[in-house]
């Protein structure tokens, strides 16, 4: 009779470093979230650090059926909203004598002061 | 693409059949054949009792570790089994939701017989030898048959393997580094290793199982190669552990306790001495030397704890 | 280390290695208990999580057996396998067995006992790390820092089985006011430091028994509070003392078990 009524499915999430983002783990079985966590790090995240867990209910996950997965396809003819659609450029700046400020080059002003 | 909803069960199949082609994988929800579901069904949850099982015979050496070392390096590869059998009844569980069954009923169906577990895991464990060899050549054998699995159709599977194989390498070290001490220890330690590999010999060549079905008279692994759950024969698999590990067992000086293996050349086969079959049929029906006793161990701790699970059951929220 | 050996006063030594020989024993056993639940746990999660506790506590204990082996006490294997019963110093709370029958057969192992004990001991481990952080023996100091650190995730660990299973059906509260009951009845040497109190405490090693027995009851006050219950009396004298070496049945058989295999030749690597 318990073994309809104990189980309750949790999906882990954690983080292993303090500025990395959560990641799925797996799921257990626990009977309420308290005992969920009490689990949750010693099921799945033995060997490598963890900053942080979420344990999730599985009922509060509003996952998407197969039918609405269809509503995922894309054609691939959305250049223009990326930078390939603008590669163009960097011949241009050339001819300008200037670099192109591509992604690499400003994501990297976020480092240290040069 | 048509609506799923107005397809045909036909038309279902041919889409899931192309996409399994294709190399996509499966997940919990989507739609699969019933003979796809159930060869998982089987698969994974013998897998994940066989873990669960499989906790039982090592577990004996826990205790008796001969130093502190060795304690602590056998206690955590007991708790991988135990977790690893977690990841994969996880994965059986919502596999068996279709029809209403969950992990209690998994362990009724182990009780009555229905559910077998790994033939390996029916025998016994000596010695300590036993512990280090269980490690090193069982998990090697289960490092070989599940690594053929890291690609298959269905996702939740594949990505449990990841992580278990990942562990595997651990246990498998860890087995290594026992018999790797006793090989260069004594006499006495010596003559342990070689007594446990002649004890487990014909055990570790059952355990890829039977090369086709006319041995046993029944084998799932046409139908896990049709749906590419896995690649290999069972034969094949049993000629990768063959290439691995003959030579590392002789190279410790350890005999193999089979005169006929040999290597043909031609065929760039290993030929070797059948188990005998009919024992493995025996013993995957618990008729094996110790399936009864931990079928007992299982099943009276899984009952006197029924108490703990009823009370956690009152906390639900 | 060599060099802290050389300045210990013999008497400041022998309370050192007393004090030592207890917490290794303690976190030995205990954790030499906690492996047999291995694979038997009422539920497969908690047999994973509470196994890494057990896999924790030995390691706690290697490092206590170290500590002495640096003292020149002999090999840490030597120490925790090849010791006789009557010269261990584990409290007797530690050793006893975690129910009827022999683990190698159909044992009817007590969940709730587990719980009860495990966090009562966890509890009282807490209150001594708390302390030892301060010892005067810079090693253990160090030692007590690390310890320290998975220490949240036992008492964690423990308070919630027992505050769930306290708050479940009848039959859990029954059960575990049983195990409360058959706990407390060992209590009375976890505090105690036998006939080395005197040496322990003059030395400023740790706190002195009466001290850490009340900074545990004021722990445990507030979980008990929040189910309605009283913390339980520690007895004031222990009917066996094991810090004297004073031992039940239990640590024999668990003794035989655990050093079968060293015991083959100790000598020998294994």
């Amino acid at each position: 009779m318990a073994e309809k009524t104990f189980y309750q499915e949790y999906e882990v999430f954690s983080k292993r470093t303090p500025s990395s983002a959560f990641q799925h783990q797996f799921s257990l079985l626990a009977p309420n979230e308290d005992m969920a966590l009490v689990m949750a790090q010693e099921n799945f995240m033995r060997r490598e650090p963890v900053a942080d867990i979420w344990i999730v209910n599985r009922k509060h996950i509003r996952g998407m059926d197969a039918e609405e997965k269809l509503t995922l396809g894309r054609l691939d003819n959305k250049q223009y909203r990326t930078t390939k659609g603008y590669g163009y450029l960097k011949k241009k700046w050339r001819h300008y004598e200037q670099q192109m400020l591509d992604e690499k080059e400003i994501l990297s002003w976020g480092g240290d002061d040069k | 693409m048509s609506n799923l909803s107005t397809m045909t069960e036909e038309e279902k199949l041919e889409q899931f059949v192309q996409r399994i082609e294709a190399g996509d994988k499966i997940e919990a929800d989507d739609w699969m054949p019933e003979e796809y579901r159930m060869a998982l069904v089987k698969l994974i949850s013998m897998h994940g009792i066989s873990e669960i099982m499989g906790a039982l015979p090592e577990k004996e050496w826990v205790p008796k570790a001969p130093s502190l070392h060795r304690k602590l390096g056998i206690m955590a590869k007991v708790q991988d089994e135990m977790g690893h059998g977690q990841l994969l009844l996880r994965v059986a569980e919502d596999l068996l939701k279709p029809y209403g069954k969950n992990r209690g009923d998994l362990m009724q169906d182990l009780f009555k017989g229905d559910l077998k577990f790994h033939n390996v895991f029916h025998m016994e464990t000596k010695t300590w030898a036993d512990a280090g060899l269980v490690g090193w050549l069982v998990d090697g054998a289960a490092i070989i048959t599940q690594t053929n699995m890291l690609g298959a159709s269905y996702g939740p599977y594949a990505r449990a393997l990841q992580r278990i194989c990942a562990e595997e390498v651990f246990h498998a070290q860890h087995g290594e580094a026992i018999i790797m001490a006793l090989a260069e220890g004594t006499d006495e330690q010596k003559a342990m290793i070689q007594d446990a590999l002649n004890r487990w010999w014909e055990a570790l060549l059952m355990f890829f199982g039977p090369a086709s079905k006319d041995t046993t008279g029944t084998s799932k692994q046409d139908v896990t190669i049709k749906y590419k759950i896995r690649t290999k024969t069972n034969e094949q698999l049993r000629q990768d552990f063959f290439d691995k590990y003959i030579p590392r067992i002789l190279s410790l000086g350890l005999t193999i306790p089979d005169s006929t293996m040999h290597y043909d050349e031609e065929n760039k086969t290993w030929v070797y001495e059948q188990p005998d079959w009919s024992e493995f049929k025996k013993i995957i029906k618990n008729q094996g030397p110790r399936s009864q006793a931990r079928l007992n161990l299982r099943r009276s701790s899984y009952e006197n704890n029924a108490w703990v699970r009823d009370a956690l059951a009152a906390t639900v929220n | 280390m060599s060099s802290t050996e050389n300045v210990l006063s013999p008497e400041y030594k022998e309370a050192v290695t007393n004090l030592l020989f207890q917490l290794a024993d303690d976190d030995f056993l205990f954790s030499y208990r906690g492996s047999e639940w291995l694979g038997l746990a009422p539920h497969i999660e908690e047999d994973v999580a509470s196994s890494s506790i057990s896999q924790d506590s030995m390691g706690h204990a290697t490092m206590y057996y170290t500590l002495l082996e640096d003292l020149g006490l002999g090999k840490a294997d030597d120490l925790a396998h090849l010791r006789p019963v009557q010269e261990r110093k584990n409290s007797v709370l530690t050793e006893r067995v975690n129910g009827e029958g022999y683990y190698m057969e159909t044992p009817q192992y007590d969940w709730a006992y587990a719980v009860v004990r495990s966090y009562f001991y966890t509890q009282a481990k807490k209150v001594k790390i708390d302390s030892l952080r301060q010892s005067s023996y810079t090693p253990l100091a160090e030692a007590a820092v690390k310890v320290n650190m998975e220490l949240f995730y036992h008492m964690l660990h423990w308070k919630t089985w027992f505050v769930q299973l306290l708050s479940s059906t009848d039959e859990a509260k029954k059960k575990m006011n049983d195990a409360i009951e058959l706990v407390m009845k060992d209590f009375g040497d976890v505090f105690s430091y036998g006939s080395a109190k005197q040496a322990i405490e003059s030395n400023g090693l740790i706190a002195s028994e009466e001290e850490l027995k009340d900074k545990w009851k004021a722990n445990m006050a507030p979980v008990f509070e929040s189910i309605g219950m009283e913390v339980p009396a520690i007895p004031e004298a222990p009917a066996a003392n094991g810090r004297n070496g004073d031992h039940s049945e239990d640590l024999t058989e668990a003794l035989s078990t655990l050093s079968e295999v060293y015991r083959l030749d100790p000598v020998a690597i294994w």
